[in-house]
């Protein structure tokens, strides 16, 4: 890939944009799984072809149970997502501020850190059994620490100098959060916030199909054992849809909030996928 | 040694067509050292590119020694302006160096040996071990020039090499210019933008115009050639050849096209 | 304060918090009657004979081994897959967006759906694991080779290098900070499918015994469950940095002398 010169202008597009491409991948995709399960590839019950999907996903549409099952799981999501939030710009903030802080919690953190929020689970089912407050469980436990993380991160980025200066000045606790601490922390909160959204949303859905608490996890579980598998298959192409609306909307929070943001951090937004 | 005829590049854009250079001709001798010099814009980059066959012109041949340069030739190497990023930052600095030489199959001792000699050559015979990103810039750049001169090209291309290091750095690299030219006897197309630096290095330069790029004026620099810093550069006529080349790019910058053009 | 005494201390306050917390659990739980919340004494014990004795082997081994196997295959598959995707921007453009579909898919989900096609044996597990790993390595990969500098592409170029010393030399390590976010993402990911698709259905492996010890209400057996998870999730974790520290050594000297200019 020869780079262009100064002299050079850019790069003409050879035939299809991009987007188009992308699409062409997207539309491929659905013919093979049309195509797969008519010619004998894979055995059509283990996998109907794309057509019976979407008509059993249009139908699905049309009933209550979906749209109750979506709630559910958002409601968890949300839920868990909020306290989390809370919980990790809080808890984040008080230990930032403080080196002493830092240095007595950090082999805390790194310790609790990797415990896989799954390992929760025996213990969720025996306290609440399949209401939401298993779910909020492992949600909230999986996605505290990237929020943890990020927000340390940012408030460690503070610059001193500021501080101080506004230390001097009598600035109250409040107020130094609010115009010190929390601009240069928001760039980072924002990464965490992408991250802790799409963790959010796996421990949900596995939540629901672990323990069987009401989502939309539940009613892939319960289509696959009881046979219905191309309304299986329309949940599942469902909860990607999500995921995909949960990473963009994630995204271009992010990416709104950095473009008026004075000092963009280029190394932290767009370094993790 | 080194023929270029009628070299001609077109860019194609989606709204417009850029002619970077128009009809560019010229041969360097065996063993000669070359400057090209030109405004911004004069499609320097473009022209060193297309000989190192890193770039198709749109027409016209390059030559070296007979063979026309279709893609990359083995008796070819390239000295690029940006060092930082040129050489990879997960090997040391031998490692750097000895990877060209790992393609051309040679026993290992020998690959040594080049390595060894190479980097002694610039002066950097005790950072075998180092990162490229734990020196300085000039050390950076002698490293990329190490590793051209242990390749043992017959023709060394460097596109503006000095342009991204300071003063006194630029000054101590063109004298190790010259002074592995000398020793080497390796055949040297130097492209810059600094007037000064092209007299100072060149035997021959080639003064090039705006886009689309002709080559205006081939000056013949006829300085003796033991040449130093200080003594060269204070010369009278160090100071007329650098008048001449500078009225001609300010010419050039003025949009002069030579006659038929 | 000599190294012996600043030694101590680091390791002081390293462990001081966390001993604190192992300590107030033991002191509040220790005469506990609660059914859900026994002494931690008690669930000590139980560890120590249950899960680290032999009877626990044929539960933690099977685990471990469909962990690793899910998480290498998917690895090699998603960079060897990434490397080709990356390089050309016509396929980058043509998969991406079903790329990302796909992985947006919460990989839970793939349990049911692959218990449709392989059943419940090792075979699924395996596999869950590893359509669920596959996707952060892989889109990781594509946009590490997509971000490989341009200059150093050239450079290989210039050089003759040839398609396996560039891919082994170049491609792969340039890529591989953005491989190893990929891996990393793809650790945690392993572990939850691993529990899950053991606690879903299965005959064997920790998820399975820790639903046994839930549904029998073993609640010390099934705390130590809950620990024994928590270390394989903190070994894990510290393997995989010493590792990526091993590796990527070079490119956080990289950026801490980029920070420093």
């Amino acid at each position: 890939m020869a780079a262009d010169t100064t002299n050079a202008p850019a790069k003409i597009e050879a035939g299809t944009p991009a987007w188009l491409r992308g699409l062409g991948g997207l539309a491929g995709f659905a013919l093979l799984l049309e195509i797969a399960p008519r010619v004998g590839l894979v055995s059509p019950y283990y996998l109907p072809p794309f057509s019976a999907i979407m008509v059993a996903l249009f139908h699905e549409l049309m009933s209550a149970t979906f749209w109750t099952a979506l709630s559910d799981t958002m409601r968890a999501w949300a839920l868990g997502l909020a306290i989390s939030l809370i919980a990790g710009v809080v808890v984040g903030i008080i230990i930032g501020s403080s080196s002493l802080l830092r240095t007595l919690t950090y082999s805390t953190i790194e310790f609790l850190r990797p415990i896989p929020s799954v390992a929760l689970i025996p213990l969720a089912v025996l306290l609440f059994g399949t209401k939401i407050e298993s779910t909020l469980i492992l949600v909230v436990y999986a996605s505290f620490w990237p929020v943890l993380i990020q927000v340390l991160y940012g408030v460690q980025d503070v610059d001193p100098v500021a501080r101080e200066t506004a230390r001097c000045y009598g600035l109250g606790t409040f107020a130094q959060i609010r115009y010190v601490i929390w601009p240069t922390m928001l760039p980072y909160l924002m990464t965490g916030v992408r991250l802790a959204a799409a963790v959010a949303l796996i421990l949900a859905i596995t939540s629901e199909i672990a323990i069987d608490t009401q989502g939309l996890g539940r009613e892939i579980s319960q289509t696959e054992s009881g046979g219905a598998v191309a309304i299986m298959y329309a949940y599942v192409i469902v909860t990607g849809i999500i995921g995909v609306i949960v990473n963009l909307g994630a995204r271009a929070l992010e990416r709104r909030l950095l473009s008026w943001h004075p000092s963009i951090r280029l190394d932290t937004a767009g370094a993790v996928r | 040694m080194l023929e270029v005829r009628k070299l001609r590049k077109v860019y194609e854009g989606a709204s417009r067509t850029v002619e970077a250079i128009r009809d560019v001709n010229f041969s360097v001798g065996q063993g000669e050292l070359v400057c090209i010099v030109g405004p911004s814009g004069a499609g320097k980059t473009t022209l060193l590119k297309c000989i190192a066959g890193l770039l198709a012109p749109t027409s016209g041949s390059v030559v070296l020694e007979g063979n026309p340069v279709i893609s990359p030739p083995p008796a070819m190497a390239v000295v690029f302006q940006e060092y930082g990023r040129s050489l990879f930052p997960w090997m040391t600095v031998h490692d750097n160096v000895a990877l060209p030489l790992k393609q051309k199959k040679m026993p290992a001792e020998r690959r040594q040996e080049l390595v060894r000699n190479a980097l002694a050559a610039v002066d950097l015979a005790n950072v075998h071990g180092a990162y490229p990103w734990q020196l300085s810039g000039g050390m950076q750049q002698r490293v990329a020039i190490a590793r051209a001169v242990a390749y043992e090209p017959h023709v060394l291309l460097m596109d503006e090499p000095f342009a991204a290091v300071d003063a006194q750095t630029r000054a101590d690299l063109e004298d190790l210019i010259r002074v592995l030219w000398h020793r080497l006897r390796v055949t040297v197309l130097f492209v810059t933008h600094d007037i000064d630096e092209s007299v100072y290095l060149g035997q021959r330069v080639l003064v090039m115009t705006h886009a689309p790029t002709v080559i205006m004026e081939d000056v013949a620099i006829d300085l003796p050639d033991e040449r130093t810093q200080l003594e060269t550069r204070s010369m009278a006529r160090f100071g007329e050849l650098r008048k001449h080349i500078y009225s001609q790019i300010q010419l050039a910058k003025q949009g002069w096209r030579p006659p038929g053009q | 304060m000599n190294g012996a005494a600043v030694l101590v201390r680091r390791v002081a306050v390293l462990l001081a918090l966390p001993t604190a917390l192992i300590a107030t659990w033991w002191i509040t739980s220790a005469g506990s009657q609660s059914f859900y919340f026994p002494p931690l004494q008690t669930i000590l014990e139980t560890f120590v004979k249950l899960w680290l004795s032999p009877q626990a082997v044929p539960n933690v081994v099977p685990s471990l081994l469909r962990f690793a196997v899910g998480y290498f295959a998917a690895a090699f598959l998603g960079i060897a897959i990434g490397i080709p995707v990356g390089a050309s921007r016509h396929l980058r453009n043509t998969l991406e967006p079903l790329l990302e579909f796909l992985r947006a898919i919460p990989p839970p989900v793939l349990v049911p759906v692959l218990i449709l096609f392989a059943g419940i044996g090792d075979e699924m597990k395996t596999l869950v694991i590893v359509f669920g790993c596959i996707w952060p390595v892989l889109l990781n990969t594509v946009a590490g080779v997509r971000a490989l500098d341009e200059v150093l592409a050239e450079t290989v170029r210039s050089y003759r290098i040839g398609r396996f010393a560039r891919l082994w030399h170049f491609v792969l390590p340039g890529a591989s900070p953005q491989i190893f976010t990929g891996l990393r993402q793809s650790l945690s990911i392993g572990i939850i499918l691993m529990v899950v698709s053991e606690m879903f259905a299965a005959s064997n492996g920790i998820g399975f015994a820790l639903v046994q010890y839930q549904r029998t209400f073993a609640i010390p057996e099934m705390w130590g469950g809950i620990i024994l998870l928590g270390l394989i999730g903190i070994v894990l974790s510290l393997i995989f940095r010493a590792v990526e520290a091993w590796l990527l050594g070079w490119y956080y000297g990289l950026r801490r002398a980029q920070r420093a200019n």
